[in-house]
């Protein structure tokens, strides 16, 4: 399907998002086809530059190493233009006056005070369409909060839900409602689109990750008003299916989850487990009786389970219909054969750092394209003069702009570069010891097939 | 009637639970016509609750409820050739077709894309299924639970020695629903540019795992696997949720919290916070690898703070120190929150037993055409409408496909 045509060929996107929500929504922009054009300062890199940096190695040049940012910057065009200056918000300006789409995710008023607020880029490019992705809104008494990712999961509500029986409330391991509301993002600018289609007319979205990530909470919302009950942590297991859980399996630390939400699957189960008398047995008969025993339910499935690879369980369980998966660690999931065979992975040839996968941001296959990662992410201001003569700008402007410090391709740092690399580079030896991390495989390149 | 976003769009979908009604309720509070199209029992949401009172009852089920808005319903049996047949009826004028079956339920129904496509070429059908509509683990099935275990995110996700936890809520049933309605949106901008319907393929399992923040990067760019750690990041503690006074908070020191390097004659944040500004020379406090390894030490430093003051003095002086903390609320917790209120983030809708019922809100705001919610329908409440005006059948072939148990 190379060359095939894409949904948003010829569509253009001024990203001023930086981190993870906002980049996770113009990720999916660009794998579409939009052209995707973000925007960094030399002295306020985007944060993620900082962050898993390239075999952990305390080499300079990490704002080009990242895999954080790498990841979720796949495909898209980059300026580094300083907006404090009047030239580089003109940048902006003409940009945005040949632009389809705005996306940024500054706190709210920043781009007002730029004076690139929505109503001032309206009249600019009169059906633009701009959406705003904050944490709480650009309303509302808590409009102005900072607000990261993993405070984000807890604010929605969502980590009063998640923990073990009778423990604190736990964020997820990953802060998942950053990506979530990206995605969201991108569908609420694919609406926008629909509408300018037929309508000619662009919008304003104003997106608040908290308020996207409270319908996750609806059943608890709904319990809380219609039973008066404050919903309780369940662990793994679950109101609607028993058994249901995690359960070891052979090898450190590999695990299983099962989840049976009838008698005919408990069946099926008991009889995968070669233990079919289990079905007959009065405690585990019925889904309320599997509930009310589900310790000792849990304890036979262990003995099962914890003499068995986490991919048997997993196959035999599913070959009986009974609904289990692996629980994958950060390997696995590049190694396993459907993620492989339905190309979660792309593998994007990056600047300096070679032959590297990065997931899709876009789940959905399609017959008519692929909504792949266009290309490598961008090194830093790594667009600067092709975009700029796009606009119109000459040698001698662009020159000027250099001179002046509008535009730049290196960051401004107030300490030199090699001492923030070092900083950076994270006592893993010592990760290793305490168990913060499981291995690390010094031949990976080799292992996933994209060794030089 | 106004024009909505997706005015004009007309959308079948024989979906149930709680992904694909999760990506058409996102299309129907838009403006799209969506007929729910529900097997003659009902669907299976009706039978997850809550119910008032915890008392099953298939028209008060409040996550059916929920994920049904601005909808129109209708009872059909499309696993019979009858069903079928009214079902290929409501295609010849639909745009947009979503299934939550997998393929090889949907190719014995004479459903799947290969089966619709000649018919039907400027369809799109939207499938959202455990694993995905091809692979090795097509027909496999599976729910959020092996989503998240799939993804990467749930094996981090618990304390070290304790098996992994999942996410609350049915977090990988919400992230396919995303990702469907996304699917089908860019289908739709791909008809209108580039011609002819398409088949929307996702999967659980991919769509949650979409959602990995770094757990695939790290190994693919530092061959480093992680291991569960309390749910903390690799690159700093504590960002993690620690108990006070009344309950609990976010301990978020930021960018910045902490001394840096790039701003060395600055008294840091977190030391202005606990008012013990000596703390900048402690060496959790100068180095992030320090403190994870010795986050206990941490925890006890900033415990007696913590435990003698409340959510709301330690988030609002957090923040005014520009420290991103945030609260950790209930679902009691946000029913009443003023931030929430005051963007009227909560919409009400008529309880089926009387009164009115508080749902989330549109997850996000569009100033021309803000979405809208309507009440979920009654199960079968369009069958009249349907098939009388829209397909031509008269009175007496409801009464037999009624008596067959197709409607």
């Amino acid at each position: 399907m190379n060359g095939a045509q894409l949904p948003l060929d010829g569509i253009r996107v001024v990203d001023l998002a930086q981190v993870f929500a906002g980049p996770a929504c113009t990720r999916i922009l660009a794998d579409l086809g939009a052209d995707v054009i973000r925007f960094e300062s030399a002295g306020r890199m985007d944060v993620t530059r900082n962050l898993i940096i390239t075999d952990n190695d305390g080499m300079d040049h990490h704002w080009h190493r990242a895999s954080y940012f790498i990841v979720r910057n796949a495909g898209k065009r980059e300026m580094v233009l300083d907006l404090a200056k009047e030239e580089g918000r003109d940048v902006i300006r003409k940009l945005v006056a040949r632009a389809d789409v705005v996306v940024e995710s500054f706190t709210p008023r920043v781009m007002a005070n730029f004076g690139l607020g929505y109503d001032q880029l309206r009249e600019i490019k009169p059906d633009i369409i701009m959406c705003s992705l904050s944490g709480y809104g650009q309303t509302g008494p808590m409009r102005d909060f900072g607000a990261y990712g993993m405070g984000l999961e807890p604010a929605s509500g969502i980590s009063s839900i998640t923990g073990y029986p009778g423990g604190p409330p736990i964020r997820s391991g990953l802060s998942f409602t950053d990506p979530y509301s990206g995605f969201i993002g991108a569908g609420a600018v694919l609406t926008a689109l629909h509408y300018r289609r037929r309508t000619g007319k662009g919008q304003y979205i104003d997106l608040s990750e908290q308020e996207a990530a409270i319908p996750i909470m609806a059943a608890a919302l709904l319990e809380q008003q219609m039973t008066g009950r404050t919903p309780q942590r369940l662990g793994d297991r679950s109101a609607w299916a028993a058994p249901q859980g995690c359960y070891r399996c052979a090898g450190d630390d590999r695990w299983a989850v099962i989840s049976v939400s009838d008698d005919a699957g408990f069946a099926r189960m008991a009889q995968a487990m070669a233990h079919p008398e289990w079905a007959a047995d009065p405690r585990f008969a019925t889904v309320l009786a599997r509930r009310e025993h589900h310790d000792e339910l849990d304890a036979r499935i262990t003995e099962w389970t914890s003499t068995r690879d986490h991919y048997d369980v997993f196959h035999t369980l599913q070959a009986a219909g009974v609904k289990a998966a692996p629980v994958l660690d950060g390997k696995e999931v590049l190694f396993d054969e459907q993620f492989r065979a339905r190309h979660h992975f792309d593998v994007v040839d990056q600047p300096l750092l070679g032959k590297r996968p990065v997931q899709r941001h876009l789940a959905a296959k399609f017959t008519r394209f692929e909504a792949r990662a266009r290309g490598h992410a961008p090194l830093l201001g790594e667009h600067n003069e092709e975009v700029l003569r796009e606009l119109g700008y000459d040698d001698a402007a662009i020159s000027r702009l250099k001179e002046d410090a509008v535009i730049a391709d290196a960051p401004s740092l107030p300490v030199p570069a090699q001492f923030i690399a070092m900083a950076l580079k994270l006592p893993y030896d010592r990760y290793l010891q305490h168990g913060i991390l499981q291995a690390i495989d010094a031949d990976y390149r080799e292992q996933l097939g994209i060794a030089e | 009637m106004t024009d909505r976003a997706l005015s004009g769009l007309r959308v079948v979908d024989c979906s149930q639970g709680i992904a694909g009604p999760y990506a058409t309720k996102l299309l129907a509070d838009s403006g799209a016509d969506v007929l729910k199209v529900e097997p003659p029992h009902g669907d299976y949401s009706r039978r997850l609750g809550p119910f008032p009172g915890d008392r099953p009852d298939p028209e008060a089920s409040g996550l059916y409820l929920h994920l049904n808005t601005s909808k129109r319903g209708m009872t059909l049996d499309v696993s019979v050739p009858s069903g079928q047949v009214i079902l290929k009826k409501l295609l010849a004028t639909a745009d947009v077709f979503v299934s939550g079956e997998r393929t090889s339920t949907l190719r014995a129904w004479g459903l799947a894309y290969d089966d619709l496509k000649p018919a039907f070429p400027d369809l799109i059908l939207a499938q959202v299924s455990p694993f995905g509509a091809t692979g090795p683990y097509a027909d496999y099935d599976g729910n959020s639970l092996t989503a998240m275990a799939m993804s990467t995110i749930m094996y981090n996700t618990g304390e070290p020695d304790r098996e992994p936890l999942v996410t609350g809520g049915e977090p990988g049933e919400y992230l396919a629903g995303v990702q469907l309605w996304v699917g089908i949106l860019a289908a739709l901008a791909n008809r209108a540019r580039n011609g002819g319907g398409d088949h929307v393929d996702v999967s659980m399992a991919e769509a949650a795992a979409a959602a990995d923040e770094y757990n695939a990067a790290m190994y693919g760019f530092q061959g480093a696997i992680r291991r569960r750690y309390f749910s903390r990041h690799i690159f700093g503690y504590p960002n993690d949720i620690m108990a006070c006074a009344d309950g609990h908070v976010v301990v978020i020191p930021g960018a910045s919290g902490f001394p840096s390097p790039l701003a060395p004659d600055t008294i840091s944040p977190m030391a202005l916070l606990l008012e013990d500004i000596e703390l900048d020379k402690d060496p959790m406090f100068q180095q992030m690898g320090e403190r994870m390894v010795r986050w206990q030490d941490f925890e006890a430093l900033i415990a007696p703070y913590l435990s003698t003051h409340s959510a709301a003095e330690i988030v609002m002086t957090a923040q005014a120190l520009r420290l991103p903390f945030a609260y950790v609320p209930t679902a009691a917790d946000l029913l009443a929150d003023e931030h929430l209120a005051e963007r009227a983030f909560f919409e009400r809708v008529p309880a089926p037993a009387g009164g009115e019922l508080t749902i989330p809100g549109a997850p996000f705001r569009m100033s021309e055409t803000p979405l809208h919610v309507a009440p979920a329908p009654k199960r079968g409440a369009a069958n009249a409408p349907v098939l009388l005006d829209e397909l031509g059948y008269d009175k007496s072939d409801l009464t037999v496909l009624s008596d067959q148990g197709v409607i």
